[in-house]
């Protein structure tokens, strides 16, 4: 299977729970056999979504912007696992991570169509998918972590997902998180 | 009373959310408030306009963020100026969370472009966490769906249709300058649906059907160039 991993941890010190956590899901998904891609955004030319629609009405399935995301698009179009990393901002992903999925709508469809009783895009590349969702924090915040599974869980009802894990991973250097990982790839392999 | 609105969208002043943001802030203005807006990609492109921004909210009794929903949440420019306010008044202070008086409030304005209004419900949670942990008083959110109705168009010429967005935010205004939250019937008034959810569904699926015909696109509009 296509493995995608985002690590959207600041390049800077601050990134390092998340690179331990992208690392641990790299080896443990090249160790089941997988075949990995993985990008760290904050350290790619990557330009904010400019909310032009072009990619949906003008060159439909590519961006306006010629940059450092298109080869993430090409992996995501790709990808049966999706794993993203991301420190956890007031709840929600930081601003790394965002800027990289905020330039995923080229490979969705403009129309509407009902998934789970709701209005969302269709998939431009319709694939079998699981998402998994791994935040880090310094220290634990109950009401942070319910917006973040909450959001999860919203992500995966607009990508489709057939499998979804959401975790949030203490103490600011991310060990520990491989055993869970292993569980969390385990689980998507199987629902796949 | 100085009341300071951050747009969050990248498209500016032609976007929804200044058209809702913006009324918001000619209200107050009437009602006698200082009023300041300005947008994130103006922000974090000097540094100088960041300054501003500090200077801004430093100085705002309330501060009105207005957004889109961009993939289930806030756009990636508003979070990392969030992270930006946040840091610097955790710094101010040495501690997290901000332990000062809680004195300004905080109003969020989000919408989006499919019809459910509860679709923006994680973007609001999160402007709730980023009030709580930069010490901002949570005055309350105002949610949209179908906000491809509303465009960049003033409110005032809309019409009819957004008659429950207008009394919704004039009925914010008017509490904000009396002291008070955003009323829980102003929330309920910009959460009712514009028009009936097949309608808003179809007349969306013809709009994107004639800008692909518009743009001479429409027989690429399911093409795979990444397949």
């Amino acid at each position: 299977m296509n493995v995608l991993i985002l690590d959207g941890g600041p390049r800077d010190g601050r990134g390092a729970a998340c690179r331990r956590v992208a690392a641990a899901a790299a080896e443990e998904a090249r160790g089941r056999g997988h075949a990995v891609s993985a990008f760290a955004p904050d350290g790619m030319a990557i330009k904010p979504c400019q909310g032009c629609f072009a990619c949906w009405l003008k060159h439909p399935g590519t961006c306006a912007i010629q940059d450092d995301e298109e080869p993430i698009l090409r992996a995501l179009a790709a990808a049966d696992i999706l794993v993203w990393i991301t420190p956890v901002a007031f709840g929600g992903y930081g601003p790394a991570l965002k800027k990289a999925l905020d330039r995923v709508i080229p490979n969705v469809l403009p129309y509407f169509a009902t998934r789970q009783g709701e209005a969302h895009h269709p998939l431009r590349y319709v694939r079998r998918r699981a998402l998994l969702v791994l935040g880090t924090l310094p220290v634990a915040d109950p009401e942070a972590e319910r917006i973040f599974h909450h959001l999860a869980g919203r992500n995966a009802i607009n990508l489709a997902s057939v499998r979804t894990e959401s975790l949030v991973v203490h103490g600011g250097d991310g060990d520990g998180s491989a055993g869970r990982v292993r569980e969390m790839l385990a689980a998507a392999e199987g629902a796949l | 009373m100085k009341a300071l609105l951050i747009i969050g969208s990248p498209r500016g002043k032609a976007s929804a959310s200044r058209a809702l943001g913006g009324h918001l802030l000619r209200r107050l203005e009437a009602g006698g408030l200082e009023v300041e807006e300005m947008s994130v990609a103006a922000v974090l492109g000097s540094s100088e306009r960041r300054h501003d921004l500090y200077r801004a909210t430093d100085a705002a009794d309330i501060l009105i963020v207005a957004f889109p929903l961009y993939v289930d949440q806030l756009p990636a420019p508003l979070i990392q100026t969030l992270e930006l306010l946040a840091e610097r008044r955790r710094g101010a202070m040495g501690m997290t969370p901000w332990p000062g008086p809680l004195v300004q409030r905080l109003v969020a304005i989000v919408q989006c472009g499919f019809p459910e209004t509860h679709q923006n419900r994680p973007a609001v949670d999160i402007m709730r966490q980023f009030a709580k942990e930069a010490g901002f008083r949570w005055a309350g959110g105002l949610a949209l769906g179908m906000g491809g109705a509303v465009g960049g168009r003033s409110l005032e010429k809309a019409g009819g249709m957004l008659r429950n967005v207008v009394a919704a935010l004039d009925k914010t205004a008017k509490s904000l300058i009396a002291g008070g939250d955003v009323p829980d019937k102003a929330t309920a008034m910009m959460a009712k649906p514009l028009m009936p959810r097949w309608f808003y569904h179809a007349a969306a699926n013809w709009g994107f059907r004639n800008q692909l015909k518009k743009h001479g696109a429409r027989k690429k509009a399911f093409d795979r160039p990444y397949a």
